[in-house]
């Protein structure tokens, strides 16, 4: 595989979007980013800024006001880049199904900007923190 | 102010309302007509000097119903004040805002998700719905919304 | 100059000390920060190439411009920044290990050179268009205004202290490597206060204001990706190992001529980056009016009696003020 794949392996910088999630899975997330967890071992870093960021952690059933939002922090980060769809509700928005506010969840909004986007669902509600690291090893195994 | 106190003040409002009952000593509950609201939170806001924690509303089948809370923290009780808007069509109330600037958002949500028109209301604009929400569909109404 | 002549010059530029020993000495100083952080943390920590895996993704990723942005300085900034710290760490290497050569350059050389990374920051950040950006650049300008007097004034401190009469160049960096100031008392404090100089000029808590992460979203570095990006962590990893390595150099004795005393300056260079890795991880992030206020109301009048101690020592030929 390229180089470019092989660096982008050992050391994904995520960046955190909430596109209108309850907060548990940001919970959850910001606890698999304590030192408990030590996910700096695999590379992962907290970054601020999209444009620093190799992988989107989304958490929430996309809202309608949340929507125009989150693709255009889709669009900010350079590829390539890897969104993973965290909790129930990113993946196929759980117990919002029929929402009035919900407009879709997280794949359906990407794949309308990015047909080719990829993506990975990290079940759960909310997962576990180390549901969440081992989807994003398995994730960046499969890449 | 002890509890008699209280009590004797509530009573005062006895011909703006429809209804005042006290199921514990802690609890108060007072129904009233759309037209009173006004008054009673007033009243209760300005002379009784209770906290105003939030507004509720719901959406009985033949009306609007909006609950205001108030809290007495001195003697840990709660006032809810029930109002009825009987018109469903156009339910209007006036808005407690002018005196208490801390309504101001609940009755923006009110607004935004039942409906409800505020009279008097400083600002009562889209607060909680997206930007490109259609005018005139309320979601939380029965029947709501897509 | 003959060919041998520029074939020696383009080895030190670009070999050792300059390019290639400076970025691995800096990609090594980075691993060991994030190292000895998670050992603090109780934690395992990232892998010792990490640092260069991060360079290299970063070099993987498409570069990303700002339309409404400053295009030619947006650009140019990084690659200023990033050669004004090869410059400035090439030129403090063969100051320290080579003190014979002709004349390269001296400390005030250095002080000046130590501001060019500052500056590309704040360029960069005013180039990229974004209101973030816009207020991590004044944060980092108004850093930089604290910091420099300060750190001017305890080399003052140490120039007092230790240029003996009869040095041929006493502000070269051989001549400033050949005493060690710090023990005295004027030399110890301003060896401190110039080790929080140097904490606040890498951008490490307290002081990294200027590219609070989750504050203003990356402030100065928030519409940087790519290639640019990993231009910009290049020249932080070689100001981590440039920066401390001035303060060996003015007050902690340099390095020495022999094996010993190579062993021994790099055991200081790792004594300096060991303290900012300490105060590092037991600090919060200060707002940027108290690093003002640290710098010029406390750094200041303890920098100015520092000062007059060390006088008062020359004068009276007390060492040990």
């Amino acid at each position: 595989m390229s180089w470019k794949r092989w660096s982008l392996k050992r050391s994904p910088w995520v960046f955190h979007v909430n596109t209108g999630a309850c907060n548990n899975c940001d919970i959850e997330v910001v606890d698999c980013l304590t030192p408990r967890f030590d996910v700096e071992r695999f590379g992962i870093k907290l970054v601020g800024s999209p444009r620093h960021a190799d992988a989107l952690l989304v958490t929430g059933g996309v809202t309608r006001q949340a929507a125009p939002r989150l693709i255009r922090a889709y669009q900010q980060a350079p590829k390539p880049c890897v969104v993973f769809a965290i909790g129930a509700c990113a993946c196929d928005l759980g117990i919002f199904h029929s929402g009035y506010h919900m407009v879709g969840p997280v794949d359906k909004i990407i794949r309308e900007v990015d047909p080719n986007a990829i993506i990975a669902y990290v079940p759960g509600c909310p997962p576990k923190p180390e549901a969440m690291i081992s989807g994003v090893v398995q994730a960046l195994a499969a890449l | 102010m002890n509890d008699q106190e209280l009590r004797g003040q509530i009573e005062t409002l006895k011909d703006r309302l429809t209804g005042l009952e006290q199921p514990s000593r802690t609890r108060y509950y007072l129904t009233c007509e759309a037209e009173h609201v006004y008054a009673v939170c007033r009243f209760l806001f300005e002379d009784v000097q209770a906290r105003f924690v939030i507004a509720t509303v719901i959406d009985n089948d033949d009306n609007y119903e909006i609950v205001y809370h108030f809290a007495f923290d001195e003697l840990g009780t709660v006032i809810n004040v029930q109002a009825f808007l009987r018109d469903r069509d156009h339910p209007t109330v006036a808005s407690i805002t002018p005196f208490l600037p801390g309504a101001e958002w609940i009755e923006r949500e009110m607004h935004d998700l039942m409906g409800i028109h505020f009279e008097g209301h400083p600002r009562l604009e889209r607060l909680i719905l997206a930007d490109d929400w259609p005018e005139g569909v309320y979601p939380l109404r029965k029947g709501g919304a897509s | 100059m003959t060919m041998n002549e520029i074939l020696h010059n383009l080895f030190v530029m670009l070999v050792f000390p300059g390019l290639l020993f400076s970025v691995a000495c800096g990609l090594l100083a980075v691993w060991v920060m994030r190292k000895v952080s998670a050992l603090i943390h109780h934690r395992i920590g990232p892998p010792p190439a990490q640092p260069l895996y991060d360079v290299l993704k970063l070099l993987g990723k498409e570069t990303l411009i700002p339309e409404a942005g400053q295009k030619v300085v947006f650009v140019l900034a990084p690659m200023l920044g990033f050669a004004g710290s090869l410059v400035l760490a090439t030129l403090l290497w063969q100051g320290n290990l080579r003190p014979d050569q002709p004349f390269l350059g001296d400390v005030i050389g250095a002080v000046y050179l130590m501001a060019i990374p500052s500056l590309a920051l704040i360029l960069g950040g005013s180039a990229s268009a974004s209101p973030h950006a816009a207020i991590g650049t004044s944060r980092e300008i108004k850093l930089v205004i604290s910091y420099e007097l300060a750190l001017v004034l305890a080399l003052i401190v140490a120039l007092i202290k230790g240029v003996g009469a009869g040095a041929t160049l006493p502000l070269s960096l051989g001549a400033m490597a050949a005493q060690t100031p710090v023990w005295s008392v004027s030399g110890m404090l301003a060896f401190l206060v110039s080790v929080l100089c140097v904490q606040a000029k890498l951008g490490l808590v307290p002081f990294d204001v200027a590219e609070a992460e989750t504050e203003i979203a990356g402030g100065v570095l928030i519409e940087y990706a790519g290639p640019l990006l990993a231009l910009w962590q290049l020249m932080q990893a070689v100001c981590l190992v440039a920066l401390p390595l001035f303060v060996v150099t003015v007050f902690l004795g340099g390095f020495g001529p022999t094996v010993v005393g190579v062993l021994g300056g790099i055991g200081k260079l790792v004594l300096v980056l060991v303290l900012l890795i300490l105060i590092k991880n037991t600090n919060p992030r200060v707002r940027i009016d108290q690093a003002m206020k640290f710098f010029w109301f406390l750094c200041g009048p303890v920098l100015v009696a520092a000062i007059m101690l060390a006088m008062i020592g020359r004068a009276q030929g007390i060492g040990w003020l």
